[in-house]
C-alpha cells in the first residue's frame, strides 16, 4: 500500500520544478485523519496526496491517511470516535468526488471534530478535471481555515526568478508556481537579469526589475495577456517596484538625480513625487498595510538602516527603525503593521529577522550564510525567502509557529520569491 | 438550495468566489465555491541591440576596472593610478565616449547593491569630472550583484566583483 503511494506521488513531482521539502515542524500540532475520498481511485488519490503534502506544509498538522487508521469510515455513520481518539487524532476530513460530466469535476468534503463526536463543517468544490491541483489546494484551504480559524495559503502562488548559467548566455526566468512549486508558468524569458518581482495587490500583474534594454527599468505586466510595458520612461536607471496596497501608485527608487532616490509614481496620470532626499543611497521602498506609511533602506547613517516616512504628514523626516547591527535591508511590513521582515546581518551572516515596532531588538529567524528577499504570506503566517546551500540559490520557507521547509529548483538557481494575495 | 454549478472552462477568465454559507445550521459551516483559474502568457525580452561602439578607439580602455571596499564607494589610491591613464586618453581623444558599470558582490540585498554599483560608477564620472572630461561623455550604470566575475563565495572572488568596469 505504501509502496503503491510513492508510486502515484512520482507524477506530482515530474511536473514540479521545484522540490517541496519539510525540514522542520511544530511543538503542537493538530493531528487529521485524511481518508482516501470516495470515487474514482486514481484521481481520489491524487486529490489526497495534495491535500496531505498542503497541510504538512503549514507544519501545523500531521496527517494519518487510511493506512494508519484503527477503522476506516466511509461514511459519517460508521466513524467510530473511540479508535480515533485513541490514536490521539484531532479531525477527520470525509470527501467524495463527483464527476457530472467531461468537463465538470467537484469535491464535497466534510470536517468531523473528534473531540465533540460531530460534523463541524460540510463544503463543496467545483472544477474541472485537469485543474485537480488547483481543486486540492481549494479543499486543503477549506481544511486549514476551518481548524485554525486562519485563511489557508496552499491556493496562492509565488513568483520568483529562476537562473541557468550557461558560459555564453545565461537564461533568466520570471515563473509563478503554485504555493507548492508546482504548476510553474513563464511569464517572462530574457538573457539578462531579472529581478525584485512583485505582484500587483490584484494579483493580476506582476512589476519588476528587467536588464533587457542595457540598464535596469522597471516593468509592468499582466499576467493574462502577456502585456507589458515601462512604468516610466527615463534615461537612467529605475529599479526597486512596490505597489501601494491600493494599487495606485508604485514606489520606485530612480537614479536621475546620480543617486537612488525613492519616487511614487501615480500609475493613471504618472505624475511623480519625490519621498526621499539625501546624498546617501535610499531604496527598497516597502508601504505600510494601510497605505499611510513607507519603509525603506538607506545608507544615511554610514550602514544600511530601515528608515520609515509618515505619509499622511508633508515633509515627514524620516525615522529610523533598526539600530541593531551594521545591516538591515529590505523590509515588508507584517500583515498587521506593527513590525518588519528584512535582512539583517548578524556574525558576519546575512539572515531574515523580525522586529515589532515597540520591541529594541531583533529576532533572527534564519541562520544560514546568506538569506535574502523575505516575502510574507497573504495570511501573514508564512516567510518565503532566498537562500543558498552548496553554493547554489532555492527558495525556503518559515512558519510563524517555527516550521521550516525548503523549494529548492531542480535545475538552476531560484530566487527573489514573491507571495500573491488571496486568489480563492 | 444551491445554484447549479458555473460551467468552467480552459479559457475562463475572471474572479468567481464562491464562498457562501447556505445554511447556518448551529454550529457548522457549510460552503460552496468554485475553482477560479486564470491564464499566463509567456513573454521573450527582446535582447537590447548593441549601441555601436568605436571599438579601435576604444580600445585603451578594454579591462579598465578599479575595484572597491565592501559597502564602499571610495576610490583607492591604486584605483586613482588606473584612472589615471583613462583620463589622459580621453583628453587626447575628444570623440571617446564611455560607459561605466558599478557592481557588487553577492552579500547583502540585490537593490541595495544595484545602488551601491551605480554609487561606485558615479566615483568614477565623478573623477573624471574633477579631471576635466565632460559628464556629457560619460554615462553611467549598475548591474549590482547581477553579474559577478567570480562565483566562488570567499573574499577573493568577493572582492574581484566589487568593481566599476570602464568600456
Amino acid at each position: 500500500m505504501k509502496k503503491l503511494l510513492f508510486l502515484l506521488l512520482i507524477p506530482n513531482f515530474i511536473y514540479a520544478e521545484l522540490v517541496l521539502e519539510i525540514t522542520q515542524g511544530t511543538e503542537n500540532p493538530y493531528s487529521l485523519a485524511v481518508i482516501n475520498f470516495d470515487g474514482p481511485q486514481k484521481i481520489s488519490k491524487k486529490i489526497n496526496s495534495i491535500i496531505k503534502s498542503d497541510m504538512k506544509r503549514t507544519g501545523e498538522f500531521i496527517i494519518r491517511d487510511s493506512s494508519q487508521l484503527i477503522s476506516v469510515p466511509r461514511n459519517e455513520e460508521e466513524i467510530k470516535y473511540k479508535d480515533f481518539k485513541l490514536l490521539g487524532i484531532d479531525f477527520i476530513v470525509l470527501g467524495s468526488l463527483i464527476t457530472e460530466s467531461k468537463f465538470n469535476l467537484s469535491v464535497s468534503y466534510d470536517i468531523y471534530d473528534v473531540r465533540k463526536e460531530k460534523k463541524i463543517r460540510t463544503s463543496k468544490v467545483f472544477g474541472i478535471p485537469n485543474k485537480i491541483r488547483q481543486l486540492s489546494h481549494y479543499i486543503s484551504d477549506g481544511i486549514y481555515e476551518e481548524i485554525t480559524g486562519l485563511q489557508g495559503v496552499a491556493s496562492t502562488k509565488l513568483l520568483y526568478v529562476t537562473e541557468e548559467r550557461n558560459p555564453d548566455k545565461s537564461l533568466f526566468q520570471l515563473v509563478i508556481a503554485d504555493a507548492d512549486g508546482a504548476n510553474e508558468q513563464i511569464l517572462l524569458r530574457s538573457n539578462e537579469p531579472i529581478i525584485s518581482p512583485s505582484w500587483s495587490p490584484d494579483s493580476k500583474k506582476v512589476a519588476y526589475v528587467s536588464f533587457e534594454t542595457g540598464m535596469a527599468k522597471v516593468f509592468i505586466q499582466d499576467l493574462a495577456s502577456g502585456k507589458r510595458e515601462i512604468a516610466l520612461k527615463n534615461s537612467t536607471q529605475i529599479s526597486s517596484p512596490s505597489w501601494s496596497p491600493n494599487g495606485k501608485f508604485l514606489s520606485l527608487t530612480l537614479y536621475q538625480d546620480g543617486n537612488a532616490e525613492i519616487y511614487i509614481l501615480n500609475l493613471k496620470n504618472k505624475n511623480l513625487t519625490r519621498l526621499t532626499n539625501h546624498y546617501s543611497i535610499d531604496t527598497e521602498s516597502s508601504w505600510s498595510p494601510n497605505g499611510s506609511r513607507i519603509m525603506f533602506t538607506s545608507g544615511r547613517s554610514g550602514s544600511p538602516q530601515l528608515y520609515e516616512i509618515d505619509l499622511r504628514r508633508s515633509n515627514s523626516k524620516p525615522k529610523r527603525i533598526t539600530f541593531e547591527g551594521n545591516y538591515n535591508a529590505k523590509a515588508s511590513y507584517l500583515a498587521n503593521g506593527d513590525g518588519a521582515i528584512f535582512v539583517h546581518r548578524s556574525n558576519k551572516k546575512f539572515q531574515i529577522a523580525l522586529k515589532y515596532f515597540d520591541e529594541n531588538f531583533v529576532r533572527s529567524l534564519t541562520e544560514s550564510r546568506l538569506d535574502e528577499s523575505p516575502s510574507i504570506s497573504p495570511n501573514g503566517n508564512v516567510i518565503i525567502y532566498a537562500t543558498t546551500e552548496d553554493e547554489l540559490g532555492l527558495l525556503a520557507g518559515v512558519t510563524l509557529s517555527g516550521a521550516r521547509f525548503k523549494l529548492p529548483a531542480k535545475k538552476g538557481e531560484v530566487r527573489e520569491p514573491s507571495w500573491s494575495g488571496f486568489l480563492r | 438550495m444551491s445554484k447549479a454549478p458555473h460551467r468552467l472552462t480552459s479559457n475562463f477568465f475572471g474572479i468567481v468566489i464562491f464562498t457562501m454559507v447556505l445554511s447556518s445550521c448551529s454550529s457548522m459551516n457549510v460552503t460552496e465555491e468554485t475553482l477560479y483559474d486564470r491564464n499566463v502568457q509567456t513573454v521573450q525580452a527582446s535582447v537590447a541591440e548593441e549601441a555601436t561602439l568605436d571599438y579601435e578607439t576604444k580600445a585603451i580602455f578594454t579591462n579598465a576596472t578599479v575595484l572597491f571596499d565592501f559597502d564602499s564607494f571610495n576610490l583607492s589610491s591604486k584605483s586613482i593610478q588606473t584612472l589615471k591613464g583613462a583620463v589622459t586618453a580621453m583628453k587626447a581623444n575628444q570623440a571617446i565616449k564611455i560607459t561605466i558599470s558599478g557592481h557588487a558582490d553577492e552579500r547583502g540585498t540585490r537593490e541595495y547593491n544595484l545602488a551601491l554599483g551605480q554609487r561606485r560608477a558615479e566615483s568614477v564620472k565623478d573623477y573624471f569630472a574633477l579631471n576635466g572630461v565632460a559628464g556629457s561623455r560619460v554615462s553611467v550604470k549598475s548591474y549590482g550583484e547581477e553579474r559577478p566575475l567570480a562565483f566562488g563565495t570567499d573574499e577573493m572572488s568577493h572582492a574581484k566583483n566589487r568593481r566599476a568596469e570602464i568600456n
